[in-house]
C-alpha cells in the first residue's frame, strides 16, 4: 500500500489507473480537492507515486472523459468547474450505504439497530 | 521491434544461464524482468547489451548485433566497478570521454536529484555509491536501458530516489529493462513483466490486465516461481 497526501494505491486492489481514477473522486468528495484546482503533471505524479507515467496519463483520460478534469492547454490539467462534485459524494455514501445496508439484512437486523449500530461507531471516531 | 531475442540458448561451462528464450521488446516499454537467483535475468540483459553472444539463436537491438548498437544502449550491471578514488567529478570526465552521448548538465541535475555526496566513492555508502552508479547511467540519452539489480542491497530511501529518478528521466520513446527482487516497490513502474524460470520464459504478461485479476505483480511471482 502506498500513501502520499490522499492518494493511496493497493497493488492487489485492480487495475492502477482505475485507483488513481478514484482517488481523485475521493478527494473531490471530500473537498480536498475542489473545482478549478490544479492536478499535478502525469509525470510528476508518476514519480512521487513510483508508477509508470502512462497508467496516470490513462487513469486522467478516463477522468477527462468522465468530465471531472480538463486540459487546458500549455497549462495543465485542472478540475473542471462544473464537475460533479456534489452528486459525487452523494454517490460514493451511497455506495458504501448499500453495502452496509445489505450486511445488515444478512444479519436480520432492523434499520434502526442498524442506525444505532453505525451511530456507536460513528461516535466512537 | 527495438530488440529481440529469437530461439535464445547461452549455455555456460556447467550450466545453462537461458533456454530457447523468444522474446520482442518494443520502443517505449518499461519491463520488469524477474525471478529467482539463477534464473536468467542477468544473462538475459547481458546478452542484449552484447557482453554476451548466445550459444544458439539470435539476439537483435535495432535490427543488428547488439555490439554494433552499443551508443543505444545503457547498460548498468550489479557488479559495482567504480574506483574506490573516484569522485562524482571523475566520474563525469569517465562517462564523457567513453560516450558522445553522456550529457553533463544532465548528470549533474541526477547527482542533486538522488542527492549524491561529491565526495570520493571509497567514503561513500552502498546507497549512495547504487545512485551515483545510476545517475551515470541515466545521463547517458540511449534507447535502451537494461538496468540489473539496481536497486539491489541498498537503503530504502536510496531505492526511492532511484525509481522516482527512472520515472522522472524516462522518454516515452525509450525502452527499460529492470530486474529486481525489490517486486512490489518497482512493480508499479511495469507496463509489462516478464517472468524467469531456470532460464525459461515462465509467464510474459500486462502488469495492469494481472491487477484486473485482482493479483498484484508480486502474488503472481509467488505463484509462478514457487
Amino acid at each position: 500500500m502506498t500513501e502520499h497526501d490522499g492518494w493511496s494505491l493497493d497493488m492487489s486492489s485492480g487495475p492502477i489507473f482505475e485507483q488513481i481514477a478514484k482517488n481523485v473522486h475521493q478527494m473531490l468528495a471530500r473537498g480536498a480537492l475542489t473545482p478549478g484546482d490544479k492536478l499535478p503533471s502525469a509525470r510528476e505524479l508518476a514519480a512521487r507515486l513510483s508508477v509508470n507515467p502512462n497508467t496516470i496519463v490513462h487513469a486522467y483520460g478516463q477522468l477527462e472523459a468522465d468530465g471531472v478534469i480538463e486540459k487546458r492547454r500549455g497549462l495543465g490539467t485542472f478540475v473542471r468547474e462544473d464537475a460533479p462534485v456534489t452528486g459525487m459524494k452523494h454517490e460514493m455514501l451511497h455506495g458504501a450505504a448499500s453495502a452496509y445496508a445489505e450486511e445488515s439484512r444478512q444479519l436480520d437486523a432492523s434499520i434502526q439497530e442498524a442506525i444505532a449500530a453505525l451511530k456507536e461507531v460513528w461516535d466512537a471516531g | 521491434m527495438l530488440a529481440k531475442l529469437d530461439h535464445v540458448t547461452k549455455r555456460y561451462v556447467k550450466n545453462e544461464g537461458l533456454r530457447d528464450l523468444t522474446l520482442d521488446f518494443p520502443a517505449g516499454q518499461v519491463v520488469g524482468v524477474l525471478g529467482l537467483n539463477g534464473s536468467g535475468k542477468s544473462t538475459m540483459l547481458k546478452l542484449l547489451a552484447g557482453l554476451l553472444f548466445p550459444t544458439s539463436g539470435h539476439v537483435s537491438v535495432f535490427d543488428g548485433q547488439p555490439r554494433s548498437k552499443r551508443s543505444n544502449i545503457v547498460f548498468l550491471g550489479e557488479r559495482d566497478a567504480l574506483w574506490p578514488w573516484m569522485k562524482p567529478t571523475d566520474a563525469e570526465r569517465f562517462m564523457g570521454n567513453l560516450y558522445a552521448d553522456f550529457d553533463r548538465t544532465r548528470f549533474n541535475e541526477l547527482l542533486d536529484a538522488l542527492e549524491v555526496p561529491r565526495r570520493k566513492t571509497k567514503t561513500m555508502s552502498k546507497g549512495e555509491r547504487g545512485r551515483l552508479r545510476l545517475a551515470m547511467a541515466l545521463a547517458r540519452d540511449a534507447k535502451l536501458y537494461l538496468l540489473d539489480e539496481p536497486l539491489g542491497g541498498i537503503d530504502l530511501i536510496s531505492r526511492e530516489k532511484i525509481l522516482s529518478s527512472i520515472v522522472q528521466e524516462w522518454h516515452t520513446d525509450e525502452t527499460i529493462l529492470l530486474s529486481t527482487h525489490e517486486v512490489a516497490e518497482a512493480e508499479g513502474l511495469f507496463e509489462r513483466v516478464v517472468y524467469l524460470r531456470d532460464g525459461k520464459l515462465a509467464l510474459d504478461v500486462s502488469a495492469e490486465s494481472l491487477r484486473e485479476g485482482g493479483k498484484s505483480v508480486v502474488d503472481t511471482f509467488r505463484e509462478v516461481l514457487t
